[in-house]
């Protein structure tokens, strides 16, 4: 009895001491990792006091209820206490293992656990949380995207002004020796060549050539394709299209005569007899084959009359536009060159354009598409066509005939006009008329003196009268005539 | 003496631009399509918070610009490329979320 007495008293000792230290823990809400050593303290309590283990069950339970989501640590950690639990109770109790005992111990344990997982669900963590960049892979791809077009960007210009340059040099020669002013923008005091093109754009560069017998000025201007903007990259490998070089010759109105003439493949006069006014206007019949000429088939000819052809196809003119059938686009001249025709809104124009002696040149740079420097060399030949086509449209006179004809198909053309416009015209005298009677009239309220009044509306009356007796007067003066 | 023949100093004439106010646009209206669409899609982006719109409107500012005409006023370019950065930035700091494609 007394020994069990002593037994019961170390115990309540031993317990109120391992309680006192779990308190401890207890109060510890934060703790939510546990390492091995963690529960060291714990693994010397229970190698000192050998029959503690029911307390420690039920302290245990304690800290599971306490402990937070980490399962993996706690279960490591409540392997170790059984671990040591079990070797404690072999080492220290002679008594046999009670398997009740420890029924509850794991499957309490166990249940806890499971209690424990069910709550837990491990949801993703949202994209913007992640602190990755896949996630981002569309805004990198836009990047990437942006950075593609700035490179092509770069590329493409600096290929457009290389081909510009090569296109340059390669003429620069051929253009001293013929214009004493080469290359101008017009931004000098004094006419002096700046002797380099002018860059309109990242893909049109210009150059003026002047001072030459027979032609006011050449406007040479080199139509690259836009190799800076990828989207018409991309579009350009669906459609291939070729650079252009267009050249525009203003001749002297001494210099050239009365005639329009075009010739060229046959889309491109297709399309200039719908655009240009003078092409519609003169040269009404389809484009013809040159064959008769000896022409290439993919070449046609727009003339106004057959004598005009007959003169322009002589044997230098036939040897170049079959030997560079290929790089000719169109070929214009025409001493009534206007422009494309205007599409007004009010109808017709009041008045015809303005027209001048112009010789144009359209011509495509090989390659289509893929250029390379060298092959400007190859439209050099094309610019002694151009200079040919200067001289000769001066030395190439019209007969009497065909000057008839011609002057004969320009009256035509300025009476059609007037004819259409003629009620425009009346309607625009008439408004105008109607403008400045209005005007004198709200002059003559704005004047404040009634004195200066009365005199101005007396005068206005009396111009109007004058205006009516004159009318009548011209009608009898007609009726009488008619009788 | 050919040469010198074909020369002649004195009628110089100088380079005037071509009048054509009207059709620089008629040629060729992209620049003026693309400035408009960007500013359309960033205002779309900064109202209606959609990160795709902005993206949109900064391609078509630079589409835009690598398409101007000498003519261009390059004030114009600027602020149009200016809105669609700052719809593309507003986008983001509203809603640092990376972008969801529009289908």
């Amino acid at each position: 009895m007394k020994g069990f007495h002593a037994f019961c008293v170390v115990l309540l000792i031993f317990g109120s001491v391992s309680e006192a230290k779990f308190d401890d823990f207890e109060d510890e809400e934060d703790i939510v990792e546990y390492d091995d050593n963690d529960f060291a303290e714990f693994e010397d309590v229970v190698e000192d006091s050998a029959t503690e283990s029911p307390q420690r069950v039920i302290t245990t339970e304690d800290d599971e209820d306490e402990t937070t989501v980490e399962l993996e640590g706690q279960d490591e950690s409540q392997e170790g206490d059984f671990e040591d639990a079990d070797t404690q109770e072999g080492d220290t109790e002679s008594e046999p293992y009670d398997d009740e005992e420890f029924e509850g111990y794991e499957d309490k344990p166990d249940t806890s656990s499971s209690k424990s997982k069910d709550p837990i669900t491990i949801v993703d963590v949202p994209a913007h949380l992640q602190n990755s960049w896949e996630s981002y892979y569309l805004e990198i791809l836009m990047v990437t995207g942006l950075l593609a077009y700035i490179m092509n960007y770069i590329i493409g210009k600096n290929k457009n002004s290389r081909l510009a340059q090569a296109w340059f040099n390669t003429h620069r020669e051929l253009l001293e020796s013929n214009f004493t002013l080469v290359g101008d923008d017009g931004t000098n005091k004094e006419a002096t060549s700046t002797g380099k093109l002018n860059q309109e754009n990242e893909h049109i560069y210009n150059l003026w050539c002047s001072g030459r017998v027979c032609c006011e000025g050449m406007l040479i201007q080199l139509r690259f394709l836009k190799r800076q903007d990828l989207l018409n990259v991309l579009a350009r490998m669906m459609r291939p299209v070729s650079d252009q070089v267009q050249i525009k010759v203003t001749m002297n109105d001494e210099d050239m005569d009365t005639y329009v003439f075009a010739v060229g493949t046959r889309k491109a006069l297709v399309r200039l007899q719908k655009e240009m006014q003078d092409l519609s206007e003169f040269c009404s019949d389809k484009p013809k084959s040159g064959a008769k000429y000896g022409l290439p088939d993919s070449l046609a000819i727009l003339s106004e009359m057959g004598e005009v052809t007959d003169g322009m196809m002589d044997t230098k003119m036939l040897h170049f536009l079959t030997h560079y059938a290929d790089k000719i686009e169109s070929i214009h001249f025409s001493d009534q060159f206007s422009g494309p025709k205007i599409l007004q809104e009010e109808g017709q124009p009041l008045k015809l354009p303005d027209t001048k002696r112009t010789l144009l040149f359209t011509f495509n740079v090989p390659g289509s598409g893929n250029t390379y420097p060298k092959d400007m060399e190859a439209l050099l030949p094309l610019m002694n066509m151009v200079i040919y086509s200067i001289d000769k449209a001066k030395k190439f006179r019209l007969n009497r005939e065909g000057k008839q004809k011609a002057d004969k198909n320009r009256a035509r053309v300025e009476e059609n006009f007037l004819k259409l416009t003629h009620v425009q015209r009346q309607e625009a005298a008439q408004s105008r008329r109607e403008e400045k009677k209005r005007a004198e009239k709200e002059r003559i309220m704005n004047e404040e003196d009634p004195e200066k009044q009365r005199r101005l509306e007396e005068a206005a009356l009396r111009r109007e009268q004058k205006k009516l007796e004159k009318k009548q007067m011209k009608m009898k003066q007609i009726k009488v005539k008619a009788m | 003496t050919g040469e010198l023949q074909t020369k002649l100093p004195a009628p110089c004439r100088r380079y005037k631009p071509p009048p054509s106010e009207c059709n620089p646009a008629l040629d060729d209206p992209t620049p003026d399509y693309m400035n408009l669409l960007g500013m359309i899609f960033s205002m779309c982006g900064l109202m209606l918070k959609l990160k795709w719109c902005a993206w949109v409107a900064v391609y078509c500012s630079f589409i835009s610009f690598a398409n101007s005409r000498s003519s261009e006023d390059t004030k114009q370019m600027m602020s149009s490329f200016m809105l669609s950065i700052s719809a593309v930035v507003m986008s983001y700091l509203q809603n640092p979320q990376p972008m969801t494609p529009p289908w």
